[in-house]
C-alpha cells in the first residue's frame, strides 16, 4: 500500500523539504550567470579591500616579522640551545610542523586532482583555493624543515657534488627521500597550480589597468584562448590530474617512513604509511572547510560561487576521512597494544595517562567524536560556519596527534635514565610565524589573483541541465571531453 | 588577389558551428580558420579537426629523463661513493625504487608544464588577433578569405548570428 501523506503528516513536511533540496537554483552548476557578469564579480572580489582587511593584513605582518624572521634569525644567531629540543626529544616543534603542513597540502590535491579524475562537479568553484593551500602549506613545511636544520647555511650538503671534505649525501636514507619527495611535490603541485590558472590570469589581463595590467600581462604569457592552446592545456592538466595523486601519496607515506625506519617504541608500525596519508586528508580537508568559510564571509561576491552545497560535500568527505583515520588509529594502536613489547607498554601507558594525557583524549575527541556527531546531518554540515568550527577543531587535533607522535613519544625509549618531557621554547614563536605567514600569503594572493577558476565554473555551467524523469526534474551532466 | 582575415563574435556555440560550417561551405579550409574561446570548447562541437598536441609525448620524454636520471643517483653515485649502510649491499633495490619513483615523476611534469610552453609557443607578448570579449564567454572565429569577397562573408555570418564581424586586428595583448 502507498504511504500516503494524509496518513503520515511529517511524510508530507519530508516531501516539502525534499522539493526545497531540489530546487536547482541552489546549485551553482545549474544557476548560470552571464560569463561577463561572473569576471566582473571575481574581479571586484579582488579589487575590493575593506580597512578590516588591512588591520589584519598588519596584524599578520607584524606576526611574520617578529616571530618568524626575528625569531629564527635569533635562533641562528645564538644556535639551537634556544629551543626546547633535547636529549631525548631532538625532533620537537619544528618536524610537528612539517608533518602538520605537508597534511595541509594534501588537500589541495585531494580536492583538484582526484576529484578531477573522477569529474566530482561539486570541486570547480574552489580548486583553485584548494591548491593554494597545497603550495603555501608546503613553503611552511620546508621553512620548519630549515628551521630544524640549525646550520641552515649548510643546507646544500644535502646536494651530491665533489667536495674535499668527502661529504656525500646517501641516497639511501629516508631523510633524503623527504628531500626528493618534498622537491617533487612542490614543484609539481605549483606547476599545477599555474596551468588552470593562465586562463584566469588572460581574463583579468582584459580587464585591468595599471600596474595591475603589466602583472597579469606578463604572467598570463600572452594566453588568448585559441583550439591550440586549450588542447595542449588541457592534455597538461590531465596529465598532472593522474600523476600527482601517487607523487602526493608517496609524500606523506615517506614522511612517516622518517619515523617507521626507526626503531623506537611506538614509531615501527607498518600501518604508518596509509594512517599518514589520511590523517593529512583529515587536517587538510578540516583546513579547506576554514579557507571557504573565510572566502566567503569576506571576499565580495563569494557566496554565489561557494554555496551550502560545497559545505555538503566537504562535511561529507571529512566524516568519511574521519572515519578512515579512526580505523587506521585503531589499526597503529590494537597492534602495538596487543604485541606486549615492555617498552611500547610503557608509551602507550604513558599518552594515555601521563601529563599529556589531555592531549591524547582532545586528539581522539576532536578527530572522531565531533565529526561524528555533527557531520552526518545534512543540515549541520552544509551550514559554513559550523563545518569550518569543525575544520578547525579537526586540525587542533591533528597538530596535537603530530604532536603526540613526535615529541611526546620520544620521551618513552629503552634508556630510562634519559627520559626527559619536551617543552617548546622559541618553538612556539616560529610556529605562531608559520601560521600568520600561512595567512598572510592568502591574503596576498586573494588581492593578486582570482581565487575562483571563473573558465571551470563556466564550463561546469555548460555542462548541466536538467532532464525530466518520470514526474520530476534531475540535473544531469554531459561530459564534453 | 589580396586576402584579409575577419573576425566574427559569437555569443553561443551553435552559431559558431554554423558560421564555421558555412565557411567551409564557402570554401574555406579548417586550416585557413582560426578559433579563440573563453572556455575549452571542443573541436568536435564546432566541426573543427582535432587538435595535435605533443605534450603527451614531452611529458613521456621528461618520464624516461627522471627514470635514467633516478638511476643515476641510485646506481651511479655509489659507483663515484660508496656511503656503506650497515646490512645493505651498495645497490639495494628497495631504496632504489623509492628513488626512482620520485625522480621520474618530477622530470614527468617538469617536462609537462615545459610542454605546454613549447606547444603553445609562451611566453608569447607579440600582437596577435584577438578581442577582450572572448574571456566573457565569446566565440571569435576569424580567418582569411579574399579582399574582394569580404562582403559575401560578412552576410553569410551576420546570417548565421555573429555579433560583429570586422577586419582582424593584431593588438597587443
Amino acid at each position: 500500500m502507498a504511504v500516503s501523506s494524509k496518513y503520515f503528516p511529517w511524510a508530507k513536511k519530508a516531501q516539502e523539504t525534499h522539493h526545497n533540496d531540489h530546487d536547482p537554483r541552489q546549485h551553482l552548476m545549474l544557476d548560470p550567470k552571464p560569463r561577463g557578469e561572473m569576471n566582473q564579480m571575481v574581479m571586484e572580489s579582488m579589487y575590493t579591500t575593506s580597512w578590516k582587511f588591512w588591520v589584519v593584513f598588519g596584524i599578520l605582518s607584524i606576526l611574520v616579522a617578529l616571530c618568524f624572521f626575528y625569531a629564527w634569525g635569533y635562533m641562528i644567531a645564538e644556535g639551537l640551545g634556544v629551543a626546547g629540543v633535547n636529549r631525548p626529544s631532538f625532533w620537537g616543534i619544528f618536524l610537528v610542523n612539517t608533518v602538520f603542513w605537508i597534511g595541509i597540502s594534501h588537500a589541495g590535491t585531494f580536492i583538484s586532482a582526484i576529484l578531477r579524475v573522477f569529474k566530482s562537479e561539486f570541486r570547480r568553484p574552489f580548486t583553485r583555493a584548494a591548491e593554494l593551500m597545497t603550495t603555501f602549506g608546503l613553503i611552511q613545511a620546508g621553512a620548519s624543515i630549515f628551521m630544524h636544520l640549525g646550520r641552515v647555511w649548510l643546507a646544500y650538503w644535502l646536494f651530491p657534488y665533489p667536495n674535499e671534505r668527502q661529504l656525500w649525501p646517501n641516497f639511501h636514507s629516508p631523510l633524503m627521500w623527504d628531500l626528493l619527495a618534498i622537491t617533487t611535490y612542490v614543484l609539481g603541485s605549483t606547476m599545477y597550480l599555474f596551468l588552470p590558472l593562465i586562463p584566469d590570469l588572460a581574463m583579468a589581463r582584459d580587464r585591468s589597468t595599471g600596474w595591475r595590467k603589466t602583472f597579469f600581462k606578463t604572467i598570463a604569457l600572452g594566453f588568448r584562448g585559441t583550439e591550440g592552446e586549450w588542447t595542449h592545456l588541457r592534455t597538461a592538466m590531465n596529465i598532472f590530474a593522474f600523476a600527482i595523486i601517487p607523487v602526493m601519496f608517496s609524500v606523506h607515506t615517506i614522511v612517516s617512513w622518517d619515523f617507521v625506519m626507526a626503531t623506537r617504541p611506538g614509531w615501527s608500525s607498518t600501518v604508518f604509511g596509509p594512517y599518514f596519508v589520511i590523517g593529512a586528508l583529515h587536517s587538510g580537508m578540516g583546513a579547506v572547510a576554514i579557507v571557504l568559510f573565510i572566502m566567503r564571509a569576506t571576499m565580495k561576491h563569494m557566496d554565489y560561487f561557494i554555496r551550502a552545497e560545497h559545505f555538503e560535500a566537504i562535511g561529507k568527505l571529512m566524516l568519511i576521512i574521519s572515519m578512515g583515520w579512526a580505523y587506521f588509529f585503531f589499526n597503529d594502536y590494537i597492534v602495538q597494544w596487543y604485541g606486549g613489547d615492555k617498552w611500547t607498554d610503557t608509551l602507550l601507558h604513558w599518552h594515555e595517562s601521563g601529563p599529556m594525557s589531555w592531549m591524547f583524549f582532545t586528539m581522539l575527541i576532536v578527530n572522531i567524536a565531533v565529526p561524528w556527531l555533527i557531520l552526518w546531518n545534512k543540515k549541520w554540515r552544509s551550514t559554513p560556519w559550523l563545518l569550518a568550527s569543525v575544520g578547525l577543531l579537526i586540525n587542533v587535533g591533528m597538530w596535537f596527534e603530530r604532536y603526540i607522535i613526535i615529541p611526546v613519544s620520544l620521551t618513552i625509549n629503552r634508556m630510562p635514565f634519559t627520559w626527559k618531557l619536551y617543552f617548546p621554547r622559541i618553538e612556539i614563536f616560529l610556529t605562531i610565524g608559520t601560521f600568520s605567514m600561512f595567512l598572510l600569503f592568502y591574503m596576498i594572493a586573494s588581492r593578486l589573483i582570482p581565487l575562483v577558476p571563473v573558465w571551470e565554473v563556466q564550463e561546469g555551467q555548460m555542462a548541466h541541465s536538467m532532464r525530466k524523469v518520470g514526474k520530476t526534474q534531475v540535473p544531469s551532466v554531459s561530459e564534453f571531453e | 588577389m589580396s586576402e584579409t582575415t575577419l573576425l566574427a563574435l559569437f555569443e553561443d556555440i551553435d552559431p559558431a558551428a554554423d558560421a564555421i560550417e558555412k565557411l567551409h561551405e564557402m570554401g574555406v579550409t579548417d586550416e585557413q580558420i582560426n578559433v579563440i574561446s573563453g572556455v575549452p570548447v571542443m573541436e568536435r562541437m564546432l566541426g573543427r579537426p582535432l587538435q595535435w598536441t605533443n605534450v603527451s609525448r614531452i611529458a613521456l620524454g621528461g618520464a624516461v629523463a627522471g627514470f635514467l636520471f633516478g638511476a643515476f643517483l641510485n646506481w651511479g653515485t655509489p659507483m663515484l661513493y660508496n656511503v656503506p649502510v650497515g646490512g645493505q649491499s651498495t645497490f639495494p633495490v628497495p631504496p632504489g625504487l623509492i628513488l626512482l619513483f620520485e625522480m621520474t615523476m618530477l622530470f614527468m611534469l617538469l617536462a609537462t608544464f615545459l610542454g605546454v610552453f613549447l606547444e603553445s609557443y609562451f611566453p608569447n607578448y607579440r600582437p596577435l588577433e584577438y578581442v577582450p570579449e572572448v574571456s566573457d564567454g565569446k566565440i571569435a572565429i576569424f580567418f582569411k578569405c579574399p579582399q574582394d569577397e569580404q562582403e559575401k562573408f560578412i552576410e553569410a555570418l551576420s546570417e548565421s548570428g555573429a555579433e560583429s564581424i570586422g577586419p582582424a586586428e593584431a593588438r597587443q595583448l
